[in-house]
């Protein structure tokens, strides 16, 4: 079939690679979620259970973190980011790792990504080692982050609500307020930079955290609360809505009016058909299981 | 579970500064926690320290303990009459008070209690429900409890109850102690409400009532006297009830010597595990203490301090030495009308220095309870008989004279004791002599007949409480 002469071919390589990324980061970190629940269990509050308002709480500090992000100094963001990234991981593996392993573990890897951002990132394969790099600890962390979630009581009916508020921000700080596109331009070569991405010649293709966290909290939820059947459809999910139809979105925008530079949120696909997909669930499953229940049926 | 953290972190901060805590935040986190229960079947990680608060931690213990004395009578002196002239009169200085240097503020007595009880009451706090001892042992005391207290006290008990598995929202709770109880009853209905549960409050009616709400309600906690117990045990026997026909997974007794022979036969009848046996008394309330499956007595450090005071010197007793227990509620968890060192004149004994091995070891131990001092009788032999020790014996005789009836005097240096012919009928006096041998007792029995029974020693459950159904029916009334 001939190309499309109105499609410049860099912007089809530039999607492909793109969709290559999202679906690599969004699929691997989604199952590896899945596996870790099945796996293993995070130590929880002796009291406390998710509910609808902690959502709000969640939404608010998204909104706000972005800001907060460009408005501090950089040396400043570096220390929040690296806390957060201590607090999840250190959460999420203390149950897999002994304390000593652990500490080693996070002190090499956050270490070693502010060594590389600081000194590689001159050459492609600095570049690709740099992006390597921060894709483990950014699956690792979105893995983490989202079983704290879950296995804290987050159900389905919640993840639902929260993609769908993510897609409604996503909207306004993309489309409105062009934070989001403010946020990825400054954020990209920094270290601890929260995307998931890779480097390709002269294109940089990435996935937010926030994105594959998302992912991560779709798939595990709905596995936890309905099993396998729920999970898979969660998958296909994740898959087209997720990583294909944002990737490939520049492409028919492009065709629509010629604007390459078009920025598409994940959110904006994902979210709405996520929360179709859980009330279509809860029709034809029913109430979601409790983890009491999702223990007992799948025990560690 | 954002929201839970930040009420949990305003209990814990209301507690260490030792200010009125909010009794609104108090039942949220009740409701969060039957939530954690409804979704995860448990609670999570650390519970015991919201639990039991500092008894792991010795250093922990004492700070808390002299940080409640201190806060405690600095709001005493400032606001009760009583302590006011108390504490003058000793010369303390309430910021330097430490827990094991309170000797020289003299005890406070029950008769203290009866006859100047308005002077025990703070300024500037309401009075709302009024709560008076049984009166077994002599003149009842009146108790004022605040608003405070009464919203308070339920919020503790509940959260400590859901978090220990202890209350269920499925449950159904069936108290059967007396209905002038009026503070043991209210805990008991506001704290089911706060975990959900549902209270059956039917007081001290006959015990065939009581037995068919048991079976026919599907209650599955049951809240009585030792005494009332052994009455439900005899009338289920009677009706050839057994652990089928009830749906009961928890008993609790209090207020009396629970002896191993009703606490056995309980066990077997409505076929639970084990029968729940605290302490708790109303001068003295919130504060409890609880058995332990090793017999021993757990005292609550969280609430207030426990003394433990030598009988025969009122210093502190030494290992195997009998004390007894003079307890002070902290502020705030007691408001309207507070206690400072109150001498319950409840008997215990010491244990030996060596660490414990029950489940409750993080919590300080005595023995049970033996009894008032006032009961305790020495024979000639220099032997000291303790109430719980003529309890135990009774009740252990194979005529199951349950509840025990007994009066027991030293006469010419030997034990007397008095029995209903009941007791030994069909057993024999001489069997029921070496009986009482065998339990350590030299005894010269009396026998007495029947119709005296209930007049050797008052229980609690001759606290009856009748019903019209339960009478017989009134002709041409």
């Amino acid at each position: 079939m001939p190309a499309d002469p109105d499609v410049p071919a860099d912007l089809v390589f530039q999607s492909v690679f793109q969709l290559c990324v999202t679906i690599a980061g969004a699929v691997l970190c989604a199952c590896l979620a899945v596996v870790y629940l099945r796996k293993v269990r995070v130590e929880r509050p002796a009291i406390g259970v998710f509910n609808g308002r902690d959502i709000g709480i969640l939404v608010f500090f998204l909104a706000t973190l972005p800001v907060i992000y460009l408005l501090l100094p950089r040396w400043a963001v570096t220390c929040l980011l690296a806390l957060t990234f201590v607090s999840a991981l250190s959460i999420g593996y203390r149950n897999l790792v002994g304390p000593l392993r652990l500490w080693l573990g996070i002190g090499l890897l956050l270490g070693l990504n502010i060594w590389l951002a600081r000194t590689m990132l001159g050459t492609v394969l600095g570049w690709q080692l740099f992006w390597l790099e921060g894709d483990v600890i950014m699956v690792l962390a979105a893995v983490a982050v989202a079983n704290l979630y879950v296995q804290g009581g987050m159900r389905l009916q919640h993840v639902a609500w929260f993609a769908l508020g993510l897609a409604g921000y996503d909207i306004v700080f993309t489309m409105v307020f062009p934070l989001t596109n403010a946020l990825v331009e400054d954020f990209l070569g920094w270290p601890l930079d929260p995307s998931f991405g890779m480097r390709l010649g002269i294109y940089n293709a990435a996935l937010g955290l926030g994105d594959l966290l998302v992912y991560c909290l779709f798939l595990v939820a709905s596995y936890k609360a309905y099993g396998m059947r729920a999970a898979r459809v969660a998958l296909v999910l994740v898959f087209v809505l997720g990583a294909v139809a944002p990737s490939l979105a520049p492409l028919i925008i492009n065709f629509i009016d010629a604007r390459g530079d078009v920025v598409v949120p994940a959110q904006t696909w994902f979210g709405p058909f996520a929360f179709l997909a859980y009330l279509w669930m809860r029709r034809r499953y029913g109430r979601e299981r409790t983890m009491r229940e999702f223990q007992l049926a799948a025990p560690v | 579970m954002f929201e839970t953290g930040i009420r949990q972190f305003r209990m814990a901060m209301g507690m260490v500064r030792g200010r009125r805590l909010d009794t609104g935040n108090l039942a949220r986190l009740v409701d969060d926690a039957r939530k954690t229960i409804a979704e995860f079947g448990e609670p999570g990680m650390d519970v015991q320290q919201i639990v039991d608060g500092p008894a792991g931690d010795p250093g922990a213990r004492e700070h808390f303990a002299t940080q409640g004395i201190r806060r405690t009578a600095a709001r005493l002196a400032a606001e009760s009459p009583f302590y006011a002239r108390r504490f003058a009169a000793a010369g303390v200085d309430p910021a330097k008070l430490r827990p094991g240097g309170l000797g020289a503020i003299p005890v406070t007595t029950k008769a203290d209690l009866i006859d100047r009880q308005d002077e025990f009451r703070c300024a500037g706090t309401a009075r709302h429900l009024a709560t008076r001892t049984t009166g077994t042992t002599g003149r009842p005391a009146e108790i004022w409890l605040s608003r405070y207290e009464i919203e308070l006290w339920p919020a503790l008990i509940a959260l400590s109850a859901v978090l220990t598995d202890e209350l269920r929202t499925s449950d159904v709770m069936q108290v059967n102690i007396s209905s002038r109880q009026t503070a043991a009853v209210h805990l008991n209905a506001a704290s089911c409400r706060l975990a959900g549960a549902a209270c059956r409050v039917l007081g001290v009616v006959p015990v065939d009532e009581a037995l068919d709400a048991l079976a026919d309600g599907g209650s599955t906690l049951l809240s009585a006297s030792p005494s009332y117990l052994a009455e439900l045990v005899l009338g289920a026997r009677r009706r050839g009830m057994g652990p089928g026909d009830f749906r009961l997974r928890g008993i609790q007794a209090g207020g009396e010597v629970l002896s191993p022979s009703v606490a056995a036969a309980v066990s077997e009848t409505f076929g639970v595990e084990r029968v729940g046996d605290n302490f708790g008394m109303t001068e003295v309330i919130p504060m409890s203490a609880r058995a332990c499956r090793q017999g021993h007595l757990h005292h609550d450090i969280n609430l207030g301090l426990v003394e433990y005071l030598d009988l025969e010197t009122s210093a502190p007793a030494e290992p195997g030495a009998l004390a007894t227990l003079v307890m002070t509620p902290f502020f705030p968890y007691r408001d309207c009308m507070p206690v400072f060192r109150y001498d319950t004149r409840d008997v215990v004994r010491m244990l030996p220095e060596e660490p414990l091995t029950c489940e409750l070891s993080a919590m300080p131990a005595t023995t049970h309870l033996l009894g008032k001092a006032g009961h305790l009788l020495r024979t000639g032999s220099g032997d000291l008989v303790t109430p719980r020790q003529l309890v135990e014996a009774v009740e252990g005789l194979p005529t199951r004279p349950w509840p025990a009836r007994f009066r027991a005097s030293v006469h010419n240096g030997r034990l007397r004791l008095t029995l209903p012919a009941g007791a030994v009928d069909g057993f024999g006096e001489a069997a029921a002599r070496a009986h009482f041998a065998e339990a350590g007792l030299d005894v010269a029995l009396e026998i007495v007949p029947d119709g005296q029974a209930i007049s050797l020693r008052h229980v609690r459950s001759d606290l009856h409480e009748t019903t019209f159904s339960a009478r017989p029916a009134l002709i041409g009334a």
